[in-house]
C-alpha cells in the first residue's frame, strides 16, 4: 500500500469536495436555505463550460472562468426563482428544501432534453505534463486541481473576511434577524451569497470534469458528498467542513484501497453516522450554537 | 353676502320697546345640523358582499332519528361525525354533517373501483397498468407521509428501503423458488431490519439534518447493488421471481387481478395510516409538533420513542409493499433506486399536501397520470411534474388540500384589513386608543361633540359677530343662539372669565384654570373699558377657539 497515494488522494477529494461543502454550508447558515439544486447547478455550469470550450475558445484558465461564472448563473437562478419567492413565508426551510428539489428535477431534466443522455468531455485544463519526485508523480490535472481549489477558496475566505460584502454575509450567518435590522437587506445579499456558492459548485464542476464527464445527472454524487461533508462538519462552520472534508476523503481513499471502491459510500454512510452520534450538529457545531431554521 | 341676499332676523320683543331693540338684523340662512351628521356617516369605503358564513345542509332529524348514529361495530367509534341540533330559530329539530370526508373518501374509492368498467379500450393497457402502478406507489406515499407528516422525520431513504427489500426478496424468490405469497412477509421484515439501522440516527437528528444524510442513502443503494454479482448486475434489474398473477389467464384477466390487487394494497395501507395516524402513537406526536418538543418533553411526553415507532412501523410497511412490488413484477429494477424516483415520490406528497392521507393519494394519482399516462411525452413529463410541485411549493402553504385553510386564512386577513379601512369615521380618537379606553361611551362623545363643532363652525359669520356685538343679552337669532349654548355648556376648565382691573373703568379677560385653589391665568394685555365689549372679547375669543379646534 502506498502511504503517498493515499495521501495525495485523500488531499485531493478533500480539496474539491470542500469547495462543495463550504458552498452549500454558507447558503444554509446565511440564507437558512438548504440548496439541494446543487447538483443541477454542478451540471449547469459544466455544460456552459462546455458550451464555451466549443464555441469561443479552449484555453484552459478562460474555461475555467466560464464554468465559475455559469455556476453563478445558475447560483442566482435557484435563488431567484427558489428563494425570493418563499423566503419570508411561513414554513420555509421545509418548503426551500422542496422547492431547490424541484428545480433540480426540473433543471436536469431539461438539460437531458437538451444536451441529450450521451456525456460531454471538457479539454484538457491543465496541460498534460507530469512532475516526478522520488517515490511518487503528481500529475498535471492532480496539481492543478489541489492548487486552483485552495487558490479559489482562499481567495473567496479572504474576501468575505475583508470586503464590505463579506461583512453582510458574516453578519447574516452570524444573526439573520439582526442584520435585517441593522439594515443588511436579506434580497440582495441572498444574491451574492448564491453567486459566491453558484461559482464555487462551477469550479468544482470544471475541477471534477478532469476525472469525470459531464452529464445531466452528475452533479448528483458530489451533491451527495457535498451535503454529507457540510452535514459532519457542522452545518455553518468553513473550518468544520475543511475538516471533515479531510477525514471523509481519507475515508474514500482508504476504501477504495482496501476493500473497493462500491463500498465507498457505505462506508462514508457509517462514519458519517457515528459521528453525528458523537455529536448531532457536526464536528465544529456545538448544539447551542445551530441555526435556528 | 347673505347681507346682499337680504335675510333678515326679525326680533319678536321689539314690540316691547326695549331700550336697545331693533326690529331687524341681518343674518344668514338657516343651515341643517344633519347634513354634517349625513357627512360623517357616510363612508367612502366600497362595501362587497363576501360570504363568510359557512353552509352545511341541515337534515331533518325528529325524535330518536336525530340521535341515532351508525358505528363501526364492536367499538364506540362514529362513521360520520353528526351533531344534533335544535334550529334556535324555528325551533326545528335538525342534523348536520360535520365532517364530510368519510363520505368524499368512499366517494372516491368506489369510483377508483369501478374505473376499469369504464376505460377505453385501446388504452385498456396504459390506463390498467398505470392504475396497478398507481396502487403501489399510493401505498408508498401513505408509508411516507407516515413518516413525514405524523412522525415528523424528513426521511428521504424511503424508496431506499422498498427498493431493498424488493431485491432481497427477489434474489430469494430466484434462489429458493419460493411462493409469491411469501415475499410480502419477508420483506417487511427485510424493512423492519433496514429501518431498524437507519433509524439509529433519527433519535439524536432533527428534521434536516436527517433529511441531509438520508439523502444519499439510495444512491448508496443503487451502487451497491447495480455493482454487486448476485443482483445481476447486466441486464438492469433481477427479474425471474414467482408472481401471483397465474400465467394462463387472458391479459385483460391478468391486468384487472394486478389492479384490484394493488387497489387492495392500497386500501391496507390506508388502514395502516389510520390506526397509527389517528390513534395513540399520532396523538403523542401530534403533542410535540416541530420546535415545540421541549414542552412536549417537558410534559411527559415520550415522543422520541414514538417517533422511531412509526419509522419501524412504516419501514416494515415498506418492505411489505417492496415483497409485494417483486410479486407483481416478478422482479425489480434499479431505477427504484434512482434520484428522480425520490423527487417524484415526493412531489407526490407535497402535491397533496404532508400529513394528510387524501393528499398522498391524490398527489400520487396526479404524479402517475403524468408519469405514466403521458409517457411518450420523454423528460418533458417529469419536468411538468417539477413545475407543479415547485409552483405548489412556492404559493400554497400545504398542498392542495391545504388551499381551504389557506383561503380563509387570507380572506379573514381582508376581511380584517377592510374592517380597518372601514374605520376612518370617528376620527376624534385613534384606534389603538380606542381600544384601550375603558368608557367606551367616550368614543361616541367625542365623536358628537366633533360633530357638533363641525356644524357650529360653519355657522360663524361676520353677520352673527355684528349681532352678537350689538345685543349681548335677550333675543338672539337661532344661528347666533346655537353658539352661545355651545359656548355656555363648556367645562370649567380654561372657561374665560371677565376681571375688573378697575371697576368701571378696566377690564380684561382672564382663564380660569378649573382646580380649587389656582388662580386664573391673563390671557391677554388689552383691557376694555366696558363690561360689554369684554363681554363680546369673550365671545370672539370663543369663536376663534372654536374655528381652530
Amino acid at each position: 500500500m502506498d502511504i503517498w497515494f493515499i495521501v495525495s488522494n485523500t488531499i485531493l477529494l478533500a480539496c474539491i469536495y470542500g469547495t462543495l461543502a463550504i458552498g452549500i454550508s454558507i447558503t444554509w447558515s446565511s440564507l437558512g436555505l438548504l440548496n439541494l439544486a446543487y447538483g443541477f447547478i454542478f451540471a449547469f455550469a459544466g455544460y456552459g463550460a462546455w458550451l464555451f470550450a466549443q464555441h469561443v475558445s479552449t484555453s484552459g484558465p478562460a474555461v475555467l472562468a466560464a464554468g465559475i461564472l455559469a455556476g453563478a448563473l445558475g447560483g442566482v437562478i435557484i435563488c431567484a426563482v427558489g428563494f425570493i419567492p418563499i423566503h419570508d413565508k411561513p414554513n420555509f426551510t421545509i418548503r426551500g428544501l422542496i422547492a431547490t428539489l424541484a428545480i433540480n428535477l426540473i433543471g436536469t431534466q431539461f438539460l437531458l432534453w437538451w444536451f441529450g443522455p450521451r456525456s460531454k468531455s471538457l479539454p484538457e485544463i491543465f496541460g498534460n505534463w507530469s512532475l516526478s519526485l522520488p517515490g511518487m508523480v503528481f500529475t498535471a490535472d492532480k496539481v492543478g486541481n489541489v492548487v486552483t481549489s485552495v487558490l479559489i477558496l482562499a481567495i473567496v475566505l479572504r474576501w468575505m473576511q475583508s470586503s464590505r460584502r463579506g461583512l453582510e454575509i458574516r453578519a447574516m450567518m452570524m444573526n439573520p434577524h439582526a442584520a435585517s435590522i441593522v439594515g443588511i437587506g436579506v434580497r440582495r445579499t441572498s444574491f451574492y451569497v448564491m453567486g459566491i456558492t453558484g461559482g464555487l459548485a462551477g469550479l468544482a464542476a470544471v475541477l471534477l470534469s478532469q476525472t469525470y464527464y459531464i452529464s445531466p445527472f452528475g452533479g448528483l454524487m458530489p451533491m451527495i458528498k457535498g451535503v454529507s461533508i457540510a452535514l459532519c462538519g457542522g452545518l455553518g462552520s468553513v473550518r468544520g467542513a475543511v475538516i471533515a472534508a479531510i477525514v471523509l476523503g481519507l475515508n474514500e481513499a482508504l476504501t477504495g484501497i482496501s476493500i473497493g471502491g462500491r463500498y465507498v459510500l457505505i462506508t462514508q454512510f457509517v462514519v458519517i453516522i457515528v459521528i453525528l452520534l458523537l455529536r448531532p450538529r457536526g464536528i465544529a457545531g456545538l448544539l447551542d450554537k445551530a441555526r435556528e431554521a | 353676502m347673505s347681507i346682499d341676499r337680504g335675510i333678515k332676523w326679525r326680533n319678536p320683543l321689539f314690540v316691547w320697546g326695549g331700550k336697545r331693540d331693533v326690529e331687524e338684523l341681518a343674518t344668514i340662512p338657516f343651515r341643517s345640523h344633519q347634513e354634517i351628521w349625513g357627512g360623517t356617516r357616510r363612508s367612502a369605503t366600497k362595501l362587497n358582499a363576501v360570504g363568510r358564513l359557512r353552509y352545511y345542509y341541515k337534515w331533518p332529524g325528529h325524535g330518536e332519528a336525530m340521535w341515532n348514529r351508525l358505528r363501526y361495530w364492536p367499538t364506540r367509534r362514529r362513521v360520520l361525525r353528526l351533531r344534533g341540533e335544535y334550529n334556535p330559530k324555528t325551533l326545528r329539530a335538525e342534523k348536520t354533517i360535520v365532517d364530510k370526508r368519510p363520505i368524499w373518501w368512499m366517494l372516491g374509492l368506489l369510483a377508483l373501483a369501478i374505473a376499469p368498467l369504464f376505460t377505453p379500450a385501446d388504452l385498456q393497457n396504459t390506463l390498467l397498468t398505470a392504475g396497478a402502478t398507481f396502487g403501489i406507489y399510493a401505498a408508498i406515499s401513505l408509508c411516507w407521509m407516515l413518516i413525514m407528516g405524523t412522525a415528523g422525520v424528513f426521511s428521504l431513504a424511503t424508496y431506499a428501503v422498498v427498493g431493498t427489500a424488493a431485491f432481497v426478496t427477489a434474489l430469494l424468490a430466484v434462489k429458493f423458488a419460493l411462493p409469491w405469497w411469501l415475499l410480502p412477509p419477508i420483506g417487511a421484515l427485510v424493512g423492519l431490519v433496514f429501518g431498524g439501522i437507519i433509524a439509529l440516527p433519527a433519535t439524536r437528528l432533527d428534521g434536516f439534518y436527517y433529511a441531509l444524510l438520508t439523502l444519499g442513502l439510495n444512491e448508496l443503494c443503487r451502487v451497491y447493488f447495480v455493482t454487486s454479482k448476485e443482483f445481476g448486475s447486466a441486464n438492469g434489474g433481477l427479474y425471474g421471481a414467482t408472481t401471483y398473477i397465474p400465467e394462463d389467464w387472458s391479459q385483460l384477466g391478468q391486468l384487472l387481478l394486478a389492479y384490484y390487487a394493488c387497489f387492495g394494497l392500497m386500501l391496507l395501507a390506508l388502514v395502516l395510516y389510520r390506526f397509527v395516524n389517528g390513534r395513540r402513537l399520532g396523538r403523542i406526536l401530534r403533542m410535540a409538533p416541530e420546535k415545540r418538543e421541549a414542552f412536549a418533553e417537558a410534559t411527559g411526553v415520550n415522543f422520541r420513542q414514538a417517533r422511531v415507532w412509526v419509522f419501524l412501523i412504516s419501514s416494515a410497511a415498506l418492505g411489505f409493499i417492496g415483497g409485494f412490488y417483486t410479486s407483481n413484477f416478478g422482479g425489480v429494477a434499479f431505477s427504484i433506486f434512482n434520484f428522480d424516483t425520490v423527487l417524484l415520490g415526493l412531489a407526490m406528497l407535497v402535491i397533496g399536501g404532508v400529513g394528510r392521507a387524501e393528499g398522498a393519494v391524490v398527489g400520487t394519482l396526479i404524479v402517475v397520470f403524468f408519469d405514466q399516462v403521458l409517457n411518450t411525452w420523454g423528460p418533458a413529463r417529469f419536468m411538468i411534474i417539477g413545475l407543479i410541485m415547485l409552483l405548489v411549493v412556492l404559493y400554497l402553504r400545504n398542498g392542495l388540500f391545504g388551499i381551504k385553510a389557506q383561503f380563509r386564512a387570507w380572506r379573514d386577513k381582508k376581511k380584517s384589513e377592510r374592517r380597518s379601512t372601514r374605520a376612518e369615521k370617528g376620527g376624534e380618537m385613534l384606534p389603538e386608543e380606542a381600544t384601550e379606553t375603558e368608557d367606551k361611551s367616550v368614543i361616541y362623545q367625542r365623536r358628537h361633540d366633533k360633530m357638533t363643532r363641525d356644524h357650529l363652525k360653519t355657522l360663524v359669520s361676520p353677520e352673527i359677530i355684528e349681532e352678537h356685538r350689538h345685543s349681548l343679552n335677550g333675543q338672539h337669532s337661532e344661528a347666533l343662539e346655537r353658539l352661545l349654548i355651545y359656548f355656555r355648556t363648556r367645562p370649567q376648565v380654561e372657561k374665560y372669565a371677565i376681571m375688573a382691573v378697575e371697576r368701571f373703568e378696566g377690564y380684561r379677560i382672564v382663564a380660569l384654570s378649573g382646580h380649587r385653589g389656582v388662580a386664573p391665568r391673563v390671557v391677554e394685555d388689552r383691557i376694555y373699558s366696558t363690561p360689554d365689549e369684554a363681554c363680546h372679547g369673550v365671545f370672539m375669543r370663543r369663536v376663534q377657539d372654536l374655528l381652530e379646534s
